[in-house]
């Protein structure tokens, strides 16, 4: 039997809590002298409300939670969550439709970065705030998810991540709480540090804010239609690009450094390979445009550099259109999309740790080809890898390229060209952002999409948010059974 | 370190067999007066069975049986040494094909992929016609016997599934292999001679339905002409075609099984209901598309797609209609059925069917651990259970073909293809399919027009492909080599 009392009551905090933020772009477009302060007003009142009468109407002095109302919980707190932010959207000045608002709102908070409002560059100051803050939740969200549900849920070799002593000292709870809670805190010391640099660099407040908060979640919503392209500024593009990757390491290890450590931090493999890999499609990328696209070095390296750090970190600003850089540059950024950041991080994608992982394997097993009587324990970060932890991440590999695949069969099926839907999924998955093609391209938006596509894509993004199993889960009858 | 002696040795044979087999051409050239043909096939037969027979007597004496990693060498470079001499007359016949065209085709006919640089099949020799054709059909049985005696041997990708059935047909090992060769080999004859004759009374000429029979059963795909089986313009042809090539996608295994007396096992088993579900599936949803979305009658669109995605699916490469302007679902959907392929055991290439049923019996176990911890859930393959490190070296396979295909895709688009031909050229190459998708290499294309460089990268892939990634891959470990 599954307990939904503890499920709703914890939705309920959820509501208010986004009831309570709402209120913030209300006072913004109220000093603006905006009339969507009224909507976002409403709005807050109504998530409040319902927010309160599930937390009275399933209070209990107890609770049994259990891994399978874990699973409901995470499932059917970003689809609420989605759901609530798309409020304010659909009656605000936009006039959004609700598969468009809810598309944005579900973009937001997963961190996606996809779009469908045109003219973001006169919208109403509340809006922008909104579509920013629901990035800064969704991003601590799943920090906090990924650190302290998704390991205890064994989804996708993420028990590798479970806080250690954990397990048997009793007090698992607590110390949990406590990461959580340092890790919000530096989470916002970051969002406040970028937000002053970028600010300094010559941004006005109100777009350093909204800006920060979107980097550091590996978001990518932006104040203007043309992104990051928008400012024309070096010094902007530098800043963002150190950001993005603060925003794709992992959390955690911030804790070494401020406690003077960074052997802790610079030592860890998975962002060593992270960085390596971001060297390495740099320096290819920029000398493809350096000595076949006749840029200068200095511009290729800073195009090169801002994109291909917004695509692997999941962020998804743009400031060129990486398209007209040729067949390799889009076939790269195509693979970049799905690979992502780290674990532990506010990216998405398949996560490096993964590919660490899948690697270590593959590797073992040419071992045990050419010597099929020797044994081969799998090391990952110095560790032995446990069979279940090799093999869960195996299965999440095949359910992400099975997913990849059913879901751009749909898209096609709406009707979008091949290399759309392709990197549409690709995009929405990973939490990226933009995709590849003439329509949701890097100078493009995802208005133009017919509905049903709009509807698959949140699915995707959703899915690719909770790490696949933890959506999928659900699907199977054995989970709602006995 | 690794004795080359016994490896040396059975390349010569397999080079002076493939001299033997390039007299064929030559004799057809001569008797159909293509003079000029006739006497390049002589020579390249002349000239590469020297080699092979030199070969043979410098590295005769003992004979001691491989090991496993002479094994390995043999496959990687046998596959190899035979694309590099059935090149020879390639290049210096009529055709005059530069030497990567030339490796390039011939790779594509040993492998059993059914990319062609050549245009003006119609009315090209029929010497070259029948040499590609032998090639594909030469490389089909090799296929099949590596894939039922030497990759399981290997356990390469999953493949020591399948040594069990063999090994439960009989205590001693050798002779029973040499028996099973010999009777898959005549099942693939047989087959060879009822397509063909089939394939003659739907109407094509003896000289064609042989050819395209060879090309049939090893899955390869070539044809006697550039619009490939739309020439023949014949439902009884492609009707004729589609269940051949269903019957050579099945593990031979099977029809072996059903000739000793157990043909209940050719219908109970799990990876052949799989593959005709998966075909069902795939024909049904593209029929559906052409009828309603793109406004061909029901017929036409039954007719149309059943052809193509069998002959996706299956890896063969015959064509009847250029899919690819068939719009988007149909083109992602044409991509991700090459890479399916057909069952383990066959001629077919691709990922194969058996590796999704193991990944997917693997990955339901996997989730219902998730729902219920302590439980125990045992994935299984025709009511056995999946051994652990099964499990692990599909799972390890399926990385190392989305790593192959990155690269391969990433390496031609380097080489100035766009995004399109980029992932389509690598999927059709690794999954030895052939017609990729696109203006260029697309159903109606050709890869004559690539750059050298793009050529080479998709030899190697279809080599790769054709040997299950492991075997070449495991080529370029310095461990290998070592000790």
């Amino acid at each position: 039997m599954i307990h939904f009392r503890p499920v709703f009551f914890i939705i309920g905090i959820l509501l208010a809590t986004l009831a309570v933020a709402m209120v913030l772009p209300a006072l913004v477009d109220g000093a603006a002298g905006n009339p969507d302060w009224s909507v976002f007003a409403a709005s807050a009142a109504l998530s409040l409300f319902i927010g309160v009468s599930l937390i009275i109407g399933n209070w209990a002095p107890h609770f049994q939670i259990e891994v399978r109302e874990v699973f409901l919980l995470t499932t059917l707190a970003w689809l609420i969550a989605a759901g609530a932010g798309a409020l304010p959207m659909v009656f605000s000045a936009l006039h959004l439709s609700f598969t468009d608002a809810y598309f944005e709102a579900m973009s937001g908070i997963t961190t996606t970065g996809s779009t469908v409002i045109v003219g973001l560059d006169a919208a109403p100051p509340g809006i922008l705030l909104w579509r920013s803050l629901l990035q800064l939740f969704g991003g601590a969200g799943f920090v906090i998810t990924a650190i302290a549900v998704l390991p205890y849920l064994r989804v996708g070799g993420m028990q590798l991540f479970r806080v250690e002593s954990a397990d048997r000292s009793g007090k698992t709870m607590p110390r949990v709480a406590e990461i959580a809670s340092g890790i919000t805190v530096i989470y916002l010391a970051l969002v406040a540090i970028d937000a002053t640099a970028l600010w300094f660099a010559g941004m006005d407040g109100f777009e350093a804010v909204c800006h920060a908060m979107t980097t550091l979640a590996t978001g990518g919503f932006s104040t203007s239609d043309q992104s990051i392209g928008h400012f024309h500024s070096p010094a902007i593009e530098g800043i963002t690009t150190v950001f993005m990757l603060l925003g794709g390491m992992p959390f955690v290890l911030y804790f070494q450094l401020l406690q003077g450590r960074p052997q802790r931090f610079f030592g860890d493999s998975q962002v060593r390979a992270f960085l390596g890999l971001y060297a390495t499609a740099v320096a290819a990328l920029v000398l493809w445009q350096w000595l076949g696209g006749g840029e200068t070095f200095p511009q290729a390296l800073r195009d090169v550099s801002f994109s291909v750090a917004s695509i692997m970190t999941t962020t998804g600003f743009t400031t060129v259109d990486y398209q007209t850089w040729g067949g390799f540059a889009v076939v790269t950024i195509l693979f970049l999309t799905v690979v992502g950041a780290c674990t532990g991080s506010t990216a998405g994608g398949i996560k490096i740790f993964r590919l660490e992982i899948l690697y270590v394997t593959a590797k073992a097993q040419f071992r045990r080809i050419v010597q099929p009587h020797g044994m081969f324990v799998m090391h990952y970060g110095g560790k032995a890898i446990p069979d279940p932890v090799a093999s869960s991440v195996m299965g999440f590999f095949f359910l992400f390229a099975l997913t990849f695949a059913t879901l751009s069969l749909a898209l096609g099926a709406a009707g979008l060209d091949f290399l759309t839907s392709l990197s549409g999924v690709a995009t929405a998955m990973a939490n990226v952002g933009p995709g590849l093609g003439a329509v949701i391209g890097p100078s493009g938006n995802f208005a133009g999409l017919p509905d049903s596509a709009k509807w698959f894509l949140s699915l995707g993004m959703l899915l690719g948010r909770l790490e696949l199993y933890g959506v999928l889960v659900l699907l199977w009858p054995e989970f709602w059974r006995g | 370190m690794i004795k080359l002696r016994p490896i040396v040795f059975a390349m010569g044979i397999l080079i002076s067999a493939l001299a033997v087999v390039m007299g064929i051409p030559a004799v057809v050239d001569w008797l159909s007066e293509y003079g000029r043909d006739a006497s390049s096939f002589a020579a390249c037969a002349a000239f590469t069975l020297f080699i092979g027979v030199s070969t043979v007597l410098a590295a005769s004496g003992g004979d001691e049986e491989l090991d496993i990693r002479q094994t390995f060498v043999l496959a990687g470079f046998g596959w190899f040494a035979a694309a590099a001499f059935s090149a020879l007359p390639f290049a210096f016949s009529d055709l005059g094909l530069s030497p990567t065209s030339a490796f390039f085709e011939a790779m594509a006919g040993v492998t059993a992929t059914a990319s062609t640089v050549i245009t003006g099949l119609d009315s090209a020799p029929p010497g070259i016609l029948l040499w590609r054709a032998l090639l594909q059909w030469s490389g089909g049985i090799g296929m099949i016997a590596m894939a039922i005696v030497v990759l399981p041997v290997l356990q390469v990708g999953g493949m020591q599934l399948f040594r069990l059935e063999v090994a439960g047909m009989g205590r001693r090992a050798l002779p029973r292999v040499a028996e099973i060769l010999s009777s898959v080999g005549l099942i693939y004859l047989v087959f060879t001679t009822l397509c063909a004759t089939a394939l003659w009374a739907a109407g094509m000429t003896g000289f064609e339905a042989v050819l395209h029979a060879m090309a049939t059963v090893s899955t390869g795909g070539f044809s006697t002409s550039d619009q490939s089986i739309a020439h023949f313009h014949s439902g009884a042809i492609e009707t004729v075609l589609i269940v051949f090539m269903i019957l050579s996608s099945l593990p031979f295994l099977l029809y072996l099984l059903a000739m000793r007396g157990a043909p209940g096992r050719l219908f109970a088993d799990g990876q052949v209901h799989w593959f005709v579900g998966i075909l069902a599936g795939a024909v049904a949803v593209m029929t559906y598309w052409l009828w309603h979305h793109n406004g061909a009658p029901f017929l036409a669109a039954l007719r149309e797609s059943a052809f193509n995605v069998v002959s996706v699916v299956s890896g063969t490469g015959f064509t009847t209609a250029n899919y690819d302007a068939w719009g988007g679902a149909a083109v992602a959907g044409f991509l991700f059925l090459m890479v399916v392929g057909g069952c383990g055991g066959s001629a077919s290439g691709g990922i194969k069917v058996f590796r999704f049923q193991v990944i997917y019996e693997t990955a339901n176990a996997q989730i219902k651990r998730l729902i219920q911890p302590s439980g125990l859930f045992v994935p299984q393959f025709n009511d056995r259970p999946i051994p652990d490190t099964v499990a692990t070296a599909v799972m390890g396979f399926f990385f190392l073909f989305a790593v192959s295909f990155a690269l391969l895709a990433l390496g031609l688009s380097a080489a100035g293809l766009d995004p399109l031909t980029s992932l389509s050229g690598a999927a059709a190459a690794l999954t030895n399919v052939g017609p990729g998708l696109g203006g260029v290499i697309g159903p109606s294309g050709s890869y004559g027009e690539l750059p050298d460089m793009a050529k080479w990268l998709l030899s190697l892939g279809m080599l790769a492909g054709r040997l299950d990634l492991y075997t070449v891959l495991v080529l370029f470990l310095p461990a290998f080599w070592r000790g």
